[in-house]
């Protein structure tokens, strides 16, 4: 073995460099991206990286795409800017929770205050709360953790573009953990999902929740294969 | 139209598409849509596969283009990465599926184009990745390369070169150590 091989295993990558190289196994390639939303000088890490290395894509030859793909755009833009169908009284209603979630923080502090009374409490125990963010920084969803029934409720709070022939998925991740999925939840209509019993104790004050999109019935592997679309950390109120 | 309008005007459609305006997202679309899908096609070597993620890339786009900074990355770089990203994304879901594919099967995939190659607008950045490229190991540039072009992980990389993975990490991980330090000089 040369001296090259015995060295490395130990070497830190970059791992900027390396997500952005698309190196890194399903994994850290997550955990990469939890990163890009929450720590300001990793993003600015990988933006240096996708400029640098972007340059490579030059030698890539064109390929005029078929005209039905943009048909194809078109028409999942229509069916994700159609109203939700069917709402099952105003606490369910998407409408009613837009009206206090989207696209403003103080508003979205006002519907985590309904979301309590949406996860009706039956014991003193307080709910633990998280806002997921997109990318953008714009609340993608809300969630109510409630330790008292073993529930994690998630509420659409922006206008989600619905990714058709995807699956919405919901991990928890404990701080240093990996990600366990809590089932499927929809970007259309508030959601309680059960926590198994095995999973409780990962859903605590500041473990993360995040939501990735995956093929239709959830990840085939047991860990997000898909882009983490929004995510956020799990606080008391 | 030189480089620096069409560039201009990107960030203009962009900036629409970021306001929910739909005809910029097709101005968008047909300006840029023939470099992504042969970036789509490149990592993942299958036209039904490429076409699908294609059009999530633009829906990505539809969805992010608010938070686009051209501050931070010029229009092309940012459309280079989602394609990118959702690409290796979509090669790592299809897991084994698609990992025997031989890596040439991509290159034969993109030799169909047209020989009008599109020359898509980067900045002098690009120049200066070329001459930085030069002062790397042969064997070093090499593996970027095509980790970069074919969306592979270390382990693929390294099964597909017949070295061990510390190898393969090694010297894709000292070349852009190498990289960064002549791209910051």
């Amino acid at each position: 073995m040369s001296d090259e091989d015995s060295i490395d295993t130990g070497d830190r990558g970059d791992l900027a460099a390396e997500y952005v190289l698309g190196v890194l196994p399903v994994e850290e390639r997550r955990l990469a991206e939890l990163r890009l939303t929450s720590e300001p000088r990793f993003a600015a890490e990988v933006a240096f990286w996708e400029r640098c290395l972007g340059g490579l894509a030059e030698e890539i030859p064109a390929v005029a795409p078929p005209s039905h793909i943009w048909e194809g755009i078109e028409d999942r833009l229509s069916a994700s800017l159609r109203p939700a169908a069917e709402r099952a009284g105003v606490w369910q209603s998407l409408a009613f929770w837009r009206t206090f979630a989207i696209s403003s923080a103080a508003l979205a502090a006002a519907s985590i205050v309904g979301l309590i009374y949406l996860t009706q409490i039956p014991s003193l125990e307080p709910p633990l709360l998280a806002r997921l963010d997109e990318q953008s920084g714009q609340p993608g969803f809300l969630a109510a953790a409630n330790p008292a029934d073993g529930s994690v409720t998630v509420v659409p709070a922006a206008l989600l573009t619905r990714e058709q022939q995807r699956s919405y998925e919901l991990w928890v991740i404990p701080p240093g953990g990996k990600p366990h999925s809590l089932g499927l939840v929809d970007p259309a209509q508030p959601v309680k999902v059960m926590v198994p019993p095995e999973l409780l104790p990962q859903v605590t004050a500041d473990s993360t929740l995040a939501i990735s999109l995956e093929p239709q019935g959830g990840s085939p592997t047991g860990q997000p294969t898909g882009p983490v679309i929004a995510n956020g950390k799990l606080a008391s109120l | 139209m030189d480089a620096e309008t069409r560039r201009r005007q990107l960030v203009a459609g962009i900036a629409r598409v970021g306001r929910g305006d739909r005809a910029a997202l097709r101005l968008v679309y047909s300006e840029t849509s023939a470099k992504l899908f042969g970036i789509c096609l490149r990592i993942l070597g299958d036209r039904s596969e490429a076409e699908d993620v294609l059009q999530e890339v633009y829906l990505t786009v539809w969805r992010k283009a608010a938070s686009f900074d051209e501050a931070i990355a010029s229009p092309m770089t940012w459309l280079v990465a989602i394609a990118r990203n959702r690409s290796v994304d979509r090669l790592r879901s299809l897991g084994s599926r698609q990992r025997d594919a031989p890596i040439e099967a991509a290159d034969d995939v993109a030799d169909e184009a047209p020989t009008a190659v599109d020359r898509l607008e980067m900045d002098e950045q690009q120049a200066r990745l070329n001459d930085c490229f030069q002062e790397l190991e042969e064997r070093q540039s090499a593996a970027i390369r095509s980790a970069f072009l074919g969306g592979l992980t270390y382990e693929e990389l390294a099964q597909r070169s017949k070295v061990p993975l510390g190898t393969m990490k090694s010297w894709i991980r000292r070349g852009l150590l190498k990289l960064r330090a002549c791209l910051e000089r």
